[in-house]
This record gives structure tokens, C-alpha cells and sequence, in this order.
């Protein structure tokens, strides 16, 4: 069979392209074992006010942990718990969410931190909060009359 | 005075048919643009916590 010469080239350069994005794709799930932010971790969605870390939302230091602090929300329809809170610059912050009632979504506006949270189940991010500032939380699923007015804030202090 | 048409020579130039140098070319051009955003996506996740 005959193949053109530039036909070969980009034949070529289309299947390194899509490997290298495999390849990034592998590293990151299997090297940097990054995850969906709802894996596996469920709970019951209406026992979430008496079940730890639940039952007292906002932040924790916690030791001996990967992570220095764990900072739990819990959202319903149509507020976050808690609604606003203060977060050490430079902390490495386990995020913990989980909802009451229907999905809500958990946007941390201009960062990484944006989830899914469904009811039944608990969503989880890592990071480490490197830029002071004030940051809004929205709500970006769809959850009821009220979705426009649901938010929360997340003060990165010095 | 009428001249006549049949006999006047045109030239038209005939683009060899295997040419595939444009095709290449668009190729190339939607290749670095997926990769260019594809890294400016990516840049952005790291600079964002």
C-alpha cells in the first residue's frame, strides 16, 4: 500500500500526540493517584448532622496526617455550613463536603476546588491554600428556587 | 476586426493533483492549536490551588 510521505508525518505526529495524552493521563491516576473528587466514600445522607466529621462543619488541625487541616462543609438546600470561614495561609486543607438533601455543586470561585456533591456520598480535595485572599463558594449544580442565593466564603489569611 | 476564437491558446495552469502540501499544512495548524491550549489549560490548573 502506498502512503504519502506527508501523510506518514502527520499519521505520525497524530498518534504521539494522542500517546503523550494517554501517557498524562495514566501519571496523573496511577503516579499521582489524583482521583474523582466522590470516590467511594459514601454516607448516610440523612444522618449527616450526627455523623463525624459532619456533626461539627467548618476547620480542624488535625496531626499525623498527610494534610494539617480538614475543613468540612456540609451544604442543603440552600446554604453552606459553615457560611464563612478563615483558612491559614499556606495550609495544606483537606476539603470535606458532603450534602443533606438534593445535589448541590461546590465551586470554589478562580481555584481547582470544584465538586460535585451528591447525597449519599462524601466529596474530597487536597490542596494547599498558597494565595492569600477571599474566595466565594457557589453553588453550580442546579438544587431548587433558592441555587442563586446559596454560597459561602473561604478567607485565606496571613 | 473579429478575430476568431478557435485557435487562440489559454493557459491554464494545472495544480499537480497529488500535491498534498495544504492539506499538511491545516494538519499542522489544528495540531498546535489542540497542543497550545491543551498546555495553557494545563498551566493554568498549576498555577490555580
Amino acid at each position: 500500500m502506498h502512503i504519502h510521505k506527508f501523510e506518514k508525518i502527520w499519521l505520525i505526529f497524530g498518534i504521539t500526540t494522542l500517546l503523550v495524552f494517554l501517557s498524562v493521563i495514566g501519571v496523573s491516576a496511577f503516579y499521582l493517584g489524583n482521583q474523582p473528587p466522590s470516590c467511594l466514600a459514601t454516607i448516610n445522607p440523612e444522618k449527616v448532622d450526627t455523623t463525624a466529621p459532619f456533626d461539627k462543619p467548618g476547620l480542624k488541625k488535625v496531626e499525623g496526617k498527610e494534610w494539617d487541616y480538614e475543613l468540612v462543609f456540609v451544604a442543603s438546600a440552600f446554604a453552606y455550613n459553615p457560611g464563612q470561614v478563615e483558612v491559614p495561609k499556606g495550609a495544606k486543607v483537606k476539603v470535606i463536603a458532603t450534602t443533606k438533601d438534593v445535589i448541590h455543586g461546590f465551586e470554589v470561585a478562580g481555584t481547582n476546588i470544584n465538586m460535585m456533591l451528591e447525597p449519599g456520598f462524601i466529596s474530597e480535595y487536597v490542596t494547599t491554600f498558597d494565595k492569600a485572599g477571599e474566595y466565594l463558594i457557589v453553588c453550580n449544580e442546579y438544587c431548587g428556587v433558592g441555587h442563586h442565593m446559596m454560597s459561602s466564603k473561604i478567607e485565606v489569611v496571613e | 476586426m473579429a478575430q476568431p476564437g478557435i485557435g487562440k491558446k489559454t493557459n491554464t495552469k494545472v495544480e499537480d493533483q497529488s500535491s498534498l502540501k495544504g492539506t499538511l499544512a491545516s494538519v499542522f495548524l489544528l495540531g498546535f492549536f489542540l497542543i497550545i491550549t491543551w498546555v495553557g489549560v494545563y498551566f493554568l490548573f498549576l498555577d490555580r490551588f
